[in-house]
């Protein structure tokens, strides 16, 4: 039998230490720790650790924890879209809350500025340059129909 | 999911595509068979009754929360003790963090002055097993992080090699490397108390 202090050899020392390996297997084990100081005094040491750690018990769990779970379930579905966005923000003291809402607005308005770069001039610029062609137009159309009566008119007065 | 491939889940598993499908009662279930081998996993690892129940409590919210992405790809214990250690590590790394592992280094100057009155036998008896707990406890603190979830896996919740491996995010023989340390340095630490 090998020897226990060799780290292929871990479940053999565990299942001996917890008593759980099979007869057979434990006699040439308790055979081979007769005649192997080493071993023996692995075993001794991982019986040691497992009975420590057989003692140590966690405390009872709380009678209102599965309460506090639906709970906090429940809020969860009930949370609207604003409730999730400002989830985070909620626990925060206000001195850290302002500057950072200060911030997101900022970059808000960034982002919103950076999306319309400029974009007032250019457009008058068109607007202005369709009102002249149409005045002239306008004025065209009005020299075509307008200069019969017009000469008329002087003729009239001539008269 | 193919008929042949739900029958071969674990029952826990089948219970988490009930949830998936609606089935609020089902989680009631996986939630009183699980509760307290969650908790007593993340208390052991963080060694704090309140936090640990606070950890616990995100760890049963975020399995609720993800119920409709849910896919049995590994056992549901496997999964959901991912979940409990990933949190229980991420706590231990920020606590650490925080506090500079004062909590461990200051282990041998906290410990309650012990100053028993002989015809007490019962509470001397008391006040010893509290200090060998307390040897413990300290003893699983010390091992590193990924150590002390895998000996409290195999240890607590009898959780096979390749379990650990799923849960650690590691290979099976990196599991068997952390914990024959892990169980070299307890057996140094806690050889002394074989009689506790």
């Amino acid at each position: 039998m090998n020897c226990l202090t060799e780290d292929h050899n871990l479940e053999m020392l565990v299942a001996y230490a917890a008593g759980t390996l099979d007869l057979e297997t434990a006699q040439a084990l308790e055979q081979h720790l007769a005649g192997c100081a080493a071993c023996r005094s692995a075993a001794a040491g991982q019986i040691a650790v497992w009975k420590a750690l057989d003692a140590w018990e966690a405390p009872a769990v709380s009678p209102d924890f599965d309460r506090r779970l639906y709970r906090r379930i429940e809020q969860g579905v009930r949370l609207s879209w604003w409730g999730r966005l400002t989830r985070p923000f909620r626990a925060m003291p206000l001195s850290q809350a302002l500057p950072l809402t200060a911030s997101a607005g900022l970059l808000l308005m960034a982002g919103l500025i950076l999306r319309h770069p400029g974009p007032i001039a250019p457009h008058r610029d068109i607007v202005r340059a369709k009102q002249v062609e149409r005045t002239l137009d306008d004025l065209d159309l009005l020299r075509q129909f307008g200069t019969p009566d017009s000469t008329e008119s002087v003729h009239r007065h001539a008269m | 999911m193919g008929a042949a491939a739900a029958a071969t889940l674990d029952y826990d598993a089948q219970l988490m595509l009930r949830v998936k499908e609606g089935d609020s009662p089902s989680f009631g279930v996986l939630l009183k068979k699980h509760r307290s081998s969650v908790i007593h996993f993340v208390y052991r690892m963080v060694q704090e009754q309140g936090v640990a129940e606070e950890l616990a409590q995100e760890v049963f919210l975020r399995v609720y929360r993800s119920r409709s992405t849910y896919e049995p790809t590994a056992k549901f214990k496997t999964w959901l003790f991912r979940i409990a250690a990933h949190m229980a590590l991420n706590w231990l790394r920020d606590e650490k963090h925080e506090r500079g592992q004062e909590r461990l280094d200051d282990a041998s100057t906290d410990l309650p002055a012990r100053q028993i009155s002989d015809w007490r036998l019962s509470v001397e008896q008391k006040l010893v097993d509290d200090v060998k707990l307390d040897e413990v406890r300290r003893a699983v603190a010390a091992l590193p992080d990924k150590q002390r979830a895998a000996v409290l896996m195999h240890k607590y919740e009898e959780m096979e090699y390749t379990q650990i491996a799923q849960v650690l995010g590691c290979s099976e023989s990196a599991v068997k490397s952390l914990l024959y340390r892990a169980y070299e340095t307890l057996r140094v630490r806690l050889a002394h108390m074989g009689t506790i």
